[in-house]
């Protein structure tokens, strides 16, 4: 479960975040939505106490992401616009790592190809370096790093961006298991198709500030991209 | 996690060639700055070998003669005869005082090529023999050794921070560093990790290296206070490293691109090991100059002019101070031309006393001056560790030089109550002896620990304040 | 074309902070360390006078003595120190300053003036030299390395190729721009020198050779030079900016701190020093050997005695002691001029081993001309000993033939404050700098091969290198 109460980041007196409040619950998949510098990876990179608050806190599984950040990065997973990893590593060698940094150290190799196989990656992708990897396998060892942790929530931040369709539709599918099996999902997104298509809740910003905030059975697809407009216009 | 961490790390590493030449380049330097370490040593060896073979040669020689003279009842020279006090302490039987390259001598060749190893002692005065020197190319002296010192000293903090500069930027270059901090693992840790692999690496081959090197060499183990010694020098190579390798972290917790980090870097190791320790020389040599030799040695010689033109008034006065040595009939030892030179030489030193003390004193301060100073370069306060240990020092040679003195006192107070005695020597095996007692191993400990603690000061606290700064390192941004 | 791009380049450069603060720190140094050389070298010079002054006082205010007690007596010669050593000390702090000229012996220098410094010496001196060799291509590199390889990474390249400027054109430009700011921050330091030059020689500026200081400073724009174009060729030819810093750091730090070190060791091992009680044991040797005086002796007695037509050597109208005396410094002269002519030898063939690697590393070659022309090498120091040595002679000749003449056998001769005088004063000129160039034509042939290549391999990384 991901909670913001009041959450706030000013940068040089600049309002890049102004009291956000959301709450994502176990299950659900909510997308922020909104222009360039609107918040979105402001917000992830709070939950990720990669930035500090100015004011509000950040809370994953009620936990302050202040007070105890190591605590709550156990419980989260992040997979940036390109997830980038070890390049003179293999696949599975960077997933072993990650894992291990992550707490768990003890995975088999079979347990560990068992997970690259969930998230579709071929067998063989598993002993290459990933140098070699396209955007879309890196994503796909993002996702698998999330559920070889077990996290119980993760943060996206613009996963699909630059994935062809198909790479895209997997990705969208991956997510959809995950929240499914009870995995709190945030993500950051330009994509309004994707985001109709596998979110549960999406949010508008502007400015910093949460706009609107909508359930995606409210609408169809095209009626999201007005009311979208229709927040950026004025 | 932390052995996860290292881990990892020696396998990004070991696919990266950057580890392999800096090793590499690491080894060679190294093998070959002992090897020149170890012929230096030997050549030392061979040269004191080589004098005591000359003076035993020599002894053999006037006991041969004393012998014939003896025997044949012959007359001789009272120039040549081997039998006069005068004669032995002088020309004839000087014994050579001789300091002999320390345990770890092949590890740093310090001022050992430029302060003589070796003195004639004679009854000549002091500034004589102490101006003795061994021969060397003056260019060789000036362009100094490629020894281990130069290695560590130079070469192996350029090293450290080869493999450091970017250990954290590149990952932020690269995108890992957000991804790695999603996990629950602090950045402290990290960075510990990967500082602890390169430690590992790089002072792992220092010390091999050396100590492969050194047994090669021959280093003989059964030397006093070679345990503390050699630990002492690990110790020293371990903290220097230390020094540099927080450096390097204090400079990635900046969170600095890896371009300006490796400027900063670059730019503190120019300034640390090159400008500083050549500014401080020249501030000293500026501030306490020593005069040119040129006027001790003109003092000496008015000293000697006015000391021999009143030759005889000066035996006078010399029976008035050793009333002990004055024979019977001092009146013809009034032109006895031995004693005459006993107190002339004698006269001449005290005279050239305050002289000699003037040059003394500048050096000392000059000391004085650079022990302060060193702290603000860890390659000064390596030098002098290295040095003292390895006994290639400036301290450890006035260590020797005071023996000598005593020794050169020693000498003549064999010899000149014989001259006055009229007396001849009689047995060659009751010529004073040198030999050269090592400083204790506690005080060499003692003056290394304060320049480690020089270094492991600021290490600690640039690592403590850079491993504080990184909670606030900027992974995204 | 080229005038304008090196404009751009020292405009820009000068608007760099990096420029600014670099070449304050470089100013200075070198200002430092020619005002530390100034006082350093009138301080010596000085007490050298001084000195020269007084031996020469001692030993024509000698009481009446016999003339060999005289040149038992001596005089000291101390090396004049040269005007230039101002910017390069080179060996002198590792010579002895002072020789004791007596009868029968040639001595050695004594008193190294390093033996009277702290350790701390042995990490340079930071003179004007040091400053130019080490800390001045330190300052090339940093503010070249990008020089082509940032304008390949801001795309500007691009742009530039692209309005049809030759590359050849662009590669001497930045070149010329780069010298340019070079010499902004190395004029002070010359007008400097030449200021402090000009204050310590009596007669001016002109008084001194100023050949030598022309000659020094073209050297070193050379070595700049040779500086320049190589890492410019780095930064075009290289992937990218760091790893062009990379290599011209690597290339510095073998140059200026490595290559030195490494040859100076490898000379002594092809070529090794004796030890001094080798040395000496091997002259002593030979100067015990007396059969070849000897046996001079008997034919120069036998050819006089003949000659006056006289029985014993005691009936001669001349000392046959004085002839005897003389015969033993002719024989001795030839074991030093062998001994020492062999060491001084060798000493020569380590220094060429530095002259050749230059080729490896152009500061090698620098360093030797620098020291020759500031008239601080080894060569000019042996130029030194031999001319000291010449006058030892002299003394000698004078003396023995003062006693041939006048010794009356069986009497007390005592020479005075006459014959003393006889004996000219010690004068000393310094070889000329055509001398100094022909012994280091190595070293110009190899700073002149380096400065061809490096323009060479400069326009041709320029010709070659990728746009982007």
């Amino acid at each position: 479960m991901l909670e913001a109460t009041n959450l706030t980041k000013h940068y040089n007196g600049v309002t890049a975040l102004d009291s956000l409040t959301l709450t994502v619950e176990p299950g659900e998949v909510f997308c922020l939505l909104g222009a360039n510098g609107a918040g979105k990876t402001t917000t992830i990179n709070l939950f990720l106490n990669f930035i500090a608050p100015t004011s509000g806190t950040a809370a994953i599984n009620g936990i302050d992401v202040v007070q105890q950040p190591l605590e709550t990065k156990k419980y989260v997973a992040y997979i940036p616009e390109t997830v980038m990893l070890y390049r003179n590593l293999t696949g599975l060698e960077n997933l072993e790592y990650f894992a291990a940094l992550a707490g768990r150290p003890d995975y088999t190799r079979d347990q560990l190809l068992g997970f690259f196989q969930e998230v579709g990656l071929a067998g063989d992708a598993a002993d290459r370096r990933v140098g070699t990897y396209s955007k879309g396998m890196r994503q796909k060892v993002g996702i698998a790093i999330a559920i070889a942790k077990g996290a119980r929530s993760l943060l996206l931040d613009e996963p699909t961006s630059g994935l062809d369709p198909k790479a895209s539709n997997e990705f969208s599918d991956l997510l959809k298991r995950m929240s499914d099996s009870g995995v709190a999902v945030l993500m950051a997104t330009h994509d309004l198709f994707r985001a109709k298509e596998s979110g549960t809740r999406v949010g508008i910003m502007k400015h910093g500030t949460l706009v609107a905030v909508h359930g995606t059975d409210e609408f169809g697809h095209a009626d999201l991209e007005r009311l979208y407009l229709q927040y950026m216009h004025d | 996690m932390f052995l996860r961490i290292l881990r990892h790390e020696w396998s990004t590493l070991r696919a990266d060639a950057t580890l392999w030449v800096v090793a590499g380049v690491f080894a060679v330097a190294i093998g070959y700055g002992v090897w020149n370490g170890v012929r230096w040593v030997e050549f030392q060896t061979r040269a004191l070998a080589g004098a005591a073979a000359e003076e035993q040669e020599r002894y053999d020689g006037l006991r041969q003669r004393v012998d014939d003279i003896v025997k044949t009842g012959g007359q001789v020279s009272p120039f040549a005869d081997p039998r006069s006090p005068s004669n032995v302490g002088g020309r004839l039987g000087p014994r050579y005082a001789m300091l002999p390259p320390g345990p770890l001598a092949p590890l740093a060749i310090g001022q050992s090529d430029l302060l003589p190893y070796y003195f004639r002692i004679s009854t000549d005065s002091r500034e004589n023999i102490l101006a003795a020197t061994e021969i060397e190319n003056p260019q060789r002296l000036l362009v100094g050794r490629f020894d281990l010192a130069f290695v560590v000293i130079f070469l192996y903090p350029l090293l450290i921070l080869a493999v450091t500069y970017n250990m954290l930027s590149a990952e932020k270059e690269q995108g890992t560093l957000a991804l790695v901090l999603s996990q629950p693992v602090a950045l402290r840790t990290i960075v510990t990790g990967k500082i602890t692999l390169r430690a590992m690496v790089l002072v792992g081959t220092v010390l091999v290296c050396s100590g492969v090197a050194l047994a090669l060499g021959g280093v003989d183990l059964a030397s006093p206070g070679i345990g503390l010694r050699l630990l002492l020098w690990a110790g020293a190579v371990a903290v220097y490293g230390a020094f540099w390798f927080s450096l390097a972290a204090l400079v990635a917790s900046f969170g600095r691109g890896s371009a300006t980090s490796a400027t900063i870097l670059a730019s503190a190791w120019l300034v640390l090991v090159v400008m500083l320790p050549s500014l401080f020389n020249l501030a000293v040599t500026t501030i306490y100059p020593v005069p040119s030799r040129v006027e001790m040695v003109q003092a000496m010689r008015e000293a000697s002019d006015d000391a021999s033109a009143e030759g005889s008034k000066l035996l006078a006065s010399y029976y008035e101070d050793h009333p002990e040595l004055a024979t019977g009939d001092a009146e013809q030892a009034m032109t006895d031309f031995n004693m005459i030179r006993v107190a002339v030489n004698d006269d001449v030193e005290r005279r050239v006393r305050p002289v000699v003390a003037r040059y003394e004193q500048q050096i000392v301060a000059q000391q004085a001056a650079i022990d302060g100073l060193r702290f603000l370069s860890p390659a000064v306060l390596m030098q002098e560790a290295l040095n003292d240990l390895a006994g290639t020092g400036t301290a450890r040679h006035r260590h020797f030089v005071a023996q000598v003195d005593r020794f050169h006192a020693e000498w003549r107070g064999y010899f000149t109550p014989l001259i006055f005695q009229r007396a001849q020597v009689t047995s060659f095996d009751d010529v004073p002896r040198f030999a050269f007692e090592e400083e204790a191993t506690g005080a060499i400990a003692r003056r290394v620990g304060v320049s480690l603690a020089g270094l492991a000061l600021p290490a600690a606290l640039m690592g403590l304040f850079g491993v504080s700064r990184l909670r606030r390192y900027p992974v995204v941004g | 074309m080229v005038l304008r791009i090196a404009r751009k380049e020292l405009v820009e450069m000068m608007r760099d902070g990096r420029f600014r603060v670099l070449s304050a720190i470089v100013l200075a140094v070198s200002l430092v360390s020619l005002l530390a050389g100034w006082k350093h070298y009138t301080d010596l010079s000085r007490q050298h006078e001084t000195a020269a002054a007084s031996t020469r006082e001692q030993w024509v205010n000698q009481p009446e003595k016999n003339p060999h007690s005289a040149a038992h007596y001596g005089v000291y010669a101390f090396k004049p120190k040269s005007q230039l050593a101002i910017v390069d000390t080179g060996i002198d702090p590792y010579m002895g300053v002072a020789v004791w000229l007596e009868a029968h012996r040639q001595n050695e220098f004594k008193y190294r003036p390093a033996q009277d410094r702290t350790a701390v010496q042995r990490f340079g001196e930071m003179t004007a030299g040091e400053v130019l060799q080490v800390l001045l291509p330190l300052f090339v590199v940093l503010m070249t390395f990008s020089a082509f390889s940032g304008e390949r990474e801001q795309g500007t390249l691009r742009q530039l190729l692209s309005l049809g400027v030759r590359r050849r054109d662009l590669m001497m430009g930045k070149a010329l721009g780069i010298a340019a700011a070079l010499g902004l921050v190395l004029v002070p330091s010359v007008i400097m020198g030449v200021v402090a030059m000009a204050l310590t020689l009596e007669g001016g500026l002109l008084a001194g050779d100023p050949m030598r200081a022309v000659l020094l400073v073209a050297v070193y724009a050379a070595y700049f030079a040779v500086m320049i174009a190589l890492a410019l060729g780095v930064s075009a030819w290289a992937a990218s900016s760091r790893l062009a810093l990379v290599i011209l750091l690597s290339f510095w730090f073998t140059n200026s701190l490595i290559a030195s070190r490494a040859v100076s060791d490898l000379a002594s091992a092809l070529h090794p020093t004796p030890s001094a009680i080798e040395f000496q044991q091997a002259m002593q040797a030979d100067l015990d050997d007396r059969a070849p005086v000897q046996r001079r002796l008997d034919e120069r007695r036998a050819a006089l005695l003949r000659e006056y037509n006289v029985d014993t050597i005691d009936a001669l109208p001349i000392a046959f002691s004085g002839i005897s005396l003389q015969e033993g410094e002719e024989y001795a002269n030839l074991v030093f001029d062998r001994h020492y002519g062999r060491l001084f030898d060798l000493y020569d063939r380590q220094n060429r081993v530095h002259q050749l690697a230059g080729v490896v590393a152009p500061m090698l070659a620098v360093r030797s001309l620098s020291m020759g022309l500031a008239g601080t090498d080894f060569l000019q120091h042996r130029d030194f000993i031999r001319a000291a040595e010449d006058y030892r002679r002299d003394i000698q000749r004078i003396l023995n033939g003062d006693i041939v003449r006048n010794q009356k056998p069986g009497q007390v001769y005592l020479a005075g404050r006459a014959l003393w005088e006889e004996v000219p004063p010690f004068d000393y000129e310094a070889p000329a700098t055509s001398w100094v160039l022909a012994a280091y034509t190595t070293s110009l042939l190899v700073l002149g091969l380096w400065m061809a290549a490096a323009v060479a391999w400069m326009l041709r990384a320029g010709a070659t290198a990728r746009v982007d």
